[in-house]
């Protein structure tokens, strides 16, 4: 996975797991390797494709709407980790990913229908020392009152 | 090949043992196995030790104990399914004729890593994002609920029917029954998997001798033979996954039944990797023993109780014997060998004749499970 370090004076470090940044637009930077042999698509990118072995990959970057594969609130979760947090499953652009979600209700979060479709957004999940650790996030693309 | 038999079995009993490391554990179950039949170590002419967390050359650290230190030995490592490769490659050994006798062992010691769930591979895309076992599940589990008729109340049918033959278990890590309230008031994991769902966090370890014919023959004891072992990895890829239904499962599955010469409605038994209660549904399905979405209805129905058309986890599974994850597959293959001589006690299925040792896991990304085995062995006259 691809990480970086962007030192704003004064705000704390912050380090990119799973995305490449961040856009100016709040979506996150989500990089896919394309075989240009066989078409295979790999999250997170690699110089090798893993299902024919060749070493030329064309690098593209997903969009921002993806479909909830599935999905759980985890209340015994990682170290490390504030639970309860929600973990969904996410096909995008080829590739699943799994994301942190967000919910319109943070102090009681129901995890997503499966089949919903979610917007990525750029977001911490946790807190290393003094590193906030960023990566891509979803959320449903539909509030929940108006679905 | 060579035919290739199960004849001897013992089993650390599964529980809490934070004074005790899992080498010891592991000595604890092949010294009892040894002297269960009088076998002298020196008669033993290889090893293969199946574990996780157990740590560098610990298969030497378990044999030597029990007077095992000369011939060759290996650790085994490929998760959940860690024991069941190290049965697998003592099969190869005896059916190609290297060896006649070999032990193998499963050991784990999860206390010493700590509560909560057990802790994954680094540098892994979905462990840095927080990814635990009981989430994973969570997630098939609510995708089955999802595609097919099954509640929240066919989750917890598994639990109380596995805890309920985990009753009977002398070597269960939880020797309790439990009501489908005390389930439901149980705590919540993973939406919608609540910890009666989950197989506890397990200190033990198992072992099973292999042999050859002759060398049976020859022991005198009680023996069950090997039809089929079979290990699979889980195929890699990064796009969509349908995570109800297990390929590595039915590809060991199909791989299996071929060897044996046996198809699912032959088994009598069917040790399970229930590791959490909708696994018990999606492996079941992709063991062929219920059609596709309906596994849940086989469980209400009472098929897979021990008296059932074909009894799912007679021993209680992961779920009551608890889940010492290099353990679980040589303990899946102990309970079976004892169901198959008639020694299984208040576990015993009537007429067993036909059982299936399923052992199934690994957290890692981009796969649905990182191994399989499956063992398909049958009585002898």
């Amino acid at each position: 996975m691809t990480t970086q370090t962007e030192a704003a004076s004064g705000a704390p470090a912050r380090r990119f797991v799973g995305a490449d940044g961040v856009r100016p637009d709040g979506t996150p930077i989500v990089r896919i390797s394309v075989c240009r042999r066989c078409a295979s698509r790999w999250f997170p990118p690699r110089d090798t494709c893993s299902a024919c072995a060749h070493d030329e990959l064309a690098s593209v970057e997903a969009g921002t709407d993806g479909v909830a594969y599935a999905s759980t609130v985890v209340r015994i979760g990682a170290p490390g980790f504030a639970t309860p947090y929600v973990l969904s499953y996410v096909d995008i652009d080829g590739v699943r990913v799994l994301a942190h979600t967000d919910t319109a209700d943070r102090e009681n979060p129901q995890a997503l229908s499966p089949g919903t479709p979610v917007t990525f957004s750029a977001g911490p999940i946790r807190t290393a020392g003094d590193v906030e650790l960023w990566s891509y996030r979803v959320r449903a693309t539909t509030p929940e009152e108006d679905r | 090949m060579r035919p290739v038999y199960i004849a001897a079995a013992a089993v650390a009993p599964f529980g809490k043992h934070p004074d005790r490391p899992a080498a010891e554990l592991g000595a604890a179950a092949a010294g009892e196995l040894l002297r269960g039949i009088g076998l002298a170590p020196d008669a033993v002419e290889a090893g293969f030790v199946g574990s996780v967390y157990g740590g560098s050359l610990v298969a030497q650290r378990v044999l030597q104990r029990v007077g095992i230190s000369g011939p060759p030995v290996f650790s085994v490592e490929n998760a959940c399914a860690s024991s069941g490769a190290a049965a697998h490659l003592a099969w190869q050994a005896i059916a190609a004729g290297v060896y006649d006798c070999v032990l193998v062992a499963g050991v784990e010691n999860l206390t010493s890593l700590g509560s909560g769930a057990l802790p994954l591979t680094s540098a892994d895309i979905e462990v840095d994002q927080g990814q635990v076992m009981p989430a994973a599940y969570a997630m098939r589990a609510q995708r089955y609920l999802h595609d097919t008729s099954a509640t929240v109340a066919d989750l917890t049918n598994v639990t109380v029917k596995n805890r309920g033959n985990g009753a009977l278990n002398p070597r269960a890590h939880f020797q309790q029954e439990v009501t489908t309230a005390q389930v439901d008031a149980s705590r919540p994991v993973a939406d919608p998997l609540q910890l009666m769902h989950c197989c506890p966090n397990t200190d033990g370890a198992a072992a099973v001798l292999l042999t050859s014919e002759g060398f049976a023959r020859e022991l005198g004891t009680p023996r069950a033979l090997i039809r089929a072992s079979i290990i699979r990895s889980g195929r890699f890829h990064t796009s969509f996954r349908d995570m109800t239904w297990p390929d590595i499962t039915e590809r060991s599955a199909k791989a299996a039944y071929e060897m044996a010469g046996l198809g699912p409605a032959d088994m009598d038994l069917v040790e399970l990797h229930d590791a959490f209660a909708i696994a018990e549904f999606l492996h079941a399905e992709a063991l062929g023993l219920a059609e596709r979405g309906t596994a849940h209805k086989a469980v209400a129905g009472g098929e897979f109780h021990r008296d059932g058309r074909v009894a799912v986890s007679p021993s209680g599974g992961l779920l009551s014997r608890g889940h010492p994850v290099g353990a679980t597959g040589a303990s899946q293959l102990a309970e079976s060998y004892w169901q198959l001589t008639g020694a299984a006690g208040a576990l015993q299925v009537p007429g067993a004749q036909v059982a299936l040792a399923h052992t199934t896991g690994g957290g890692i990304y981009g796969v649905d499970n990182g191994a399989c085995s499956i063992h398909i062995l049958t009585a002898e006259d």
